[in-house]
């Protein structure tokens, strides 16, 4: 009962200020929408530049469908021969596509031009997918040619999207938005939490209440959690019902699991809390830990994509976890069979990380 | 000029007196960098593909080959017990996340090609949706080049691909560039953001705000230490970039160091705009890192590309210090860009920094009057 005075002077003094209030409740949201947004634009209206050399039909007619494909913007069209760089280094286009005419080995002219795809190889991702976009077009064109002339490709591969036929990127990206909002509010929360008893000389009086260590341990943590999971609530339901992505599996794994998380994150935050004079540098410890959390997380890019050396790391991030079982249950609607292992690591790292916070926590009221 | 001097000094009494802090600034960065400089990355190496060749014909098996000869893929035919892998066994690594596709050869697939009707079945998990862009088209290359080679007609047409200002098409290049550009602000706008609501805190405030100073004066001279500060931790960082990571400078150095001065300086003005609003420093923490950590992330170009973003988000990433740093780092180091390239982006920051600025001396100025 004691431990409920400490957490209820905990959310007071959480939710005394209204910009505190705004910045836990109202930014979340604010920032899942213009997040979804950002992550369900695909990429198009790729800015390119044309600068066509040949006198052949086929070349017209193919850069007549880059004209009206919504994939790209035609920035620029030439029929002379150019500087092709300047534009790609003013970033004015990220590719440029030449079209010369083919001459085969008696110098005729051949049906098709040749094409030269110059790109900006600095978004590298973008350049690529924009290079895709480019030669799908060109073998539309191809096989609309050929039929019309009798004959089809003789050999077709036929996609099928698994977990998200339509390959919306917000499906696997929006769930993921509500681990990063848990991180980086409750991560804030509680980093600076002691620090500022410290600055301020409150920790005395603390100190000198009835609580017991534990319970003092348990008090402040549990305000951030309690704000963590609403957060959470409201989370989902903007991802659900504003973006409208299918909820799978079971929401009770999600739960259990964002809980055996909720520990881990917190227990880092108070180590963070305990090791910090200031609030300044509790600051700093907690920014480049989210950064490294978010970043290494595989919500972005992905996981195995990080080299071996640095593979350690990215194992013992809780976040990594979290988001694998959040896009499990979501998206593949997966039961616990496919993801107890995940589960199991969470559960192991949070362990850890309370023992090791808990010694320090211990160690440093001790004094 | 001596007035601003005094609260100069001060400041700097205030930086120093936490050694700790100060070494956080010039640390973090760097351990950032190179722990994320090697992890971010769109580069993938190895596709883990299942094949179910139904058909086991010649030419099934020289299309197995063609994607096998490719690199791209690690291809995977038979399960743990050494059999012919079955459609529910593949179906199933799938749903774990083992492999990312499963090729279907059907039965009938020779005699059909002998009609020109074959088809494939490519099932590719979807999830991630970039990784299921990039699948499918190495699928598509490789069978055009699959048929190419059978029908002889490798004059089909012909594309040549070149890739300019990064060869490789390593994706270091475009990340590492930002990473500075985020980190670099982050750190200007944290550096800043305590420093009102610190003295709020403790009460020290009242001292600043009977001095004889004008708001404006306390403002800049608060500004002022941590521009030092910061370009010194940005020289360090871009130091690291250069030579740790090998990202070449192909502008002249200069150039980036004086866009890099007005780019600290409106993430220094972000940071004690924020100071002058938020009543205690826990707020202020929360409020700087919400306004900058996603914010450059998502609507700055330093992971989704701006040019597909709707009109509203262009809009608001217009109001980003990121967005025009990001512009103007990536082109003076990797594209050799110069000074008359970026006088958009570079007024832009000034533009920014003196709205921020004359925001938060309006700011301290009204909660000076009230307390007095």
């Amino acid at each position: 009962m004691k431990l409920l005075y400490l957490v209820k002077k905990e959310l007071i003094e959480i939710t005394r200020q209204k910009e505190m209030l705004f910045l836990m409740f109202v930014s979340p949201v604010i920032q899942i929408i213009i997040l979804g947004y950002v992550i369900s634009t695909d990429i198009r209206h790729v800015p390119v530049g044309i600068v066509n050399l040949s006198r052949g039909q086929a070349a017209e007619r193919i850069i007549q469908r880059v004209r009206q494909s919504p994939l790209f913007v035609v920035r620029l069209e030439s029929r002379r021969s150019q500087d092709y760089l300047t534009p790609l280094k003013k970033g004015e286009v990220k590719a440029m596509l030449v079209f010369r005419d083919a001459l085969d080995r008696k110098r005729s002219l051949l049906k098709y031009p040749e094409v030269q795809v110059l790109m900006d190889g600095i978004d590298s991702n973008t350049s690529m997918i924009a290079a895709g976009y480019f030669n799908g077009i060109i073998k539309q064109y191809l096989v609309d040619d050929m039929e019309k002339r009798g004959r089809g490709l003789p050999l077709a591969g036929r996609p099928v999207f698994r977990f998200n036929p339509r390959l919306r990127s917000i499906n696997y990206m929006g769930p993921g938005i509500v681990g990063f909002l848990l991180t980086i509010i409750t991560m804030f929360l509680t980093s600076a939490s002691l620090v500022r008893e410290k600055e301020q000389q409150t920790l005395d009086t603390l100190l000198m209440s009835r609580l017991n260590t534990l319970e003092i341990y348990v008090g402040k943590a549990l305000p951030a959690a309690l704000i963590g999971l609403v957060d959470m609530v409201i989370g989902l339901l903007v991802v659900v019902l504003w973006f409208d992505i299918p909820f799978r599996g079971s929401l009770f794994y999600l739960f259990l699991a964002a809980l055996v998380y909720l520990a881990a994150i917190l227990a880092y935050a108070l180590l963070i809390s305990v090791l910090s004079s200031t609030t300044q540098q509790a600051m700093f410890f907690a920014w480049f830990s989210l950064m490294i959390f978010l970043l290494m997380s595989g919500f972005f890019t992905p996981v195995e994509n990080i080299p071996a050396a640095l593979r350690l790391v990215a194992d013992v991030n809780p976040l990594r976890y979290l988001i694998k079982i959040i896009r499990e249950i979501f998206l593949k609607g997966n039961g616990i069979a496919y993801f107890w292992k995940d589960l199991l690591a969470l559960a192991a790292i949070a362990a850890a990380l309370v023992s090791v916070s808990l010694l320090n926590f211990k160690r440093f009221i001790s004094k | 000029m001596g007035r601003i001097k005094a609260i100069i000094v001060k400041e700097f009494y205030h930086i120093l007196r936490d050694p700790r802090s100060l070494t956080l600034v010039f640390i973090t960065p760097l351990v950032m960098i190179f722990i994320l400089g090697y992890s971010i990355s769109y580069d993938l190496n190895r596709i883990a593909a299942a094949v179910i060749d139904l058909s086991q014909s010649r030419m099934s098996k020289a299309l197995v080959e063609a994607f096998a000869a490719n690199g791209v893929f690690s291809l995977r035919r038979r399960d743990q017990a050494g059999h012919a892998l079955s459609l529910a066994g593949a179906e199933d690594l799938l749903r774990r996340g083992t492999i990312k596709e499963i090729i279907v050869i059907p039965a009938d697939f020779s005699s059909s090609a002998a009609g020109g009707q074959a088809q494939i079945g490519l099932i590719i998990d979807g999830g991630d949706t970039n990784v299921a862009n990039l699948v499918y088209q190495y699928d598509e290359r490789i069978l055009l080049e699959f048929i190419a080679a059978r029908q002889k007609t490798g004059q089909l047409l012909k594309i040549g691909t070149k890739v300019f200002f990064n060869p490789e098409a390593r994706s270091q290049f475009f990340f590492i560039p930002g990473l500075v550009a985020v980190i670099l602000l982050m750190i200007s706008a944290m550096l800043t953001s305590l420093s009102i609501s610190r003295e709020r805190e403790t009460g020290s405030i009242a001292l600043l705000f009977i001095s004889p100073l004008r708001s404006r004066e306390i403002i800049v001279g608060k500004t002022i230490p941590y521009i030092i500060v910061a370009l010194l931790d940005g020289a360090v960082i871009l130091l690291f970039a250069r030579f740790w990571f090998g990202i070449p400078l192909r502008g002249s150095l200069p150039v980036l160091l004086l866009f890099a001065l007005l780019y600290i300086v409106a993430g220094l003005s972000l940071g004690i705009l924020i100071s002058t609003l938020a009543p205690t420093q826990r707020v202020a923490m929360l409020a700087t890192l919400l306004s900058t950590m996603l914010p450059s992330f998502l609507l700055s170009g330093f992971i989704f590309p701006l040019d597909s973003l709707s009109p509203v988000l262009r809009a608001i990433s217009y109001a980003i210090p990121a967005t025009y740093f990001l512009r103007i780092i990536r082109g003076v180091v990797l594209k050799g860009a110069e000074l008359k390239h970026f006088l958009f982006e570079g007024g832009m920051l000034i533009a920014l920094s003196l709205v921020l600025l004359a925001a938060a001396t309006g700011k301290f100025n009204r909660q000076r009057k009230a307390a007095q």
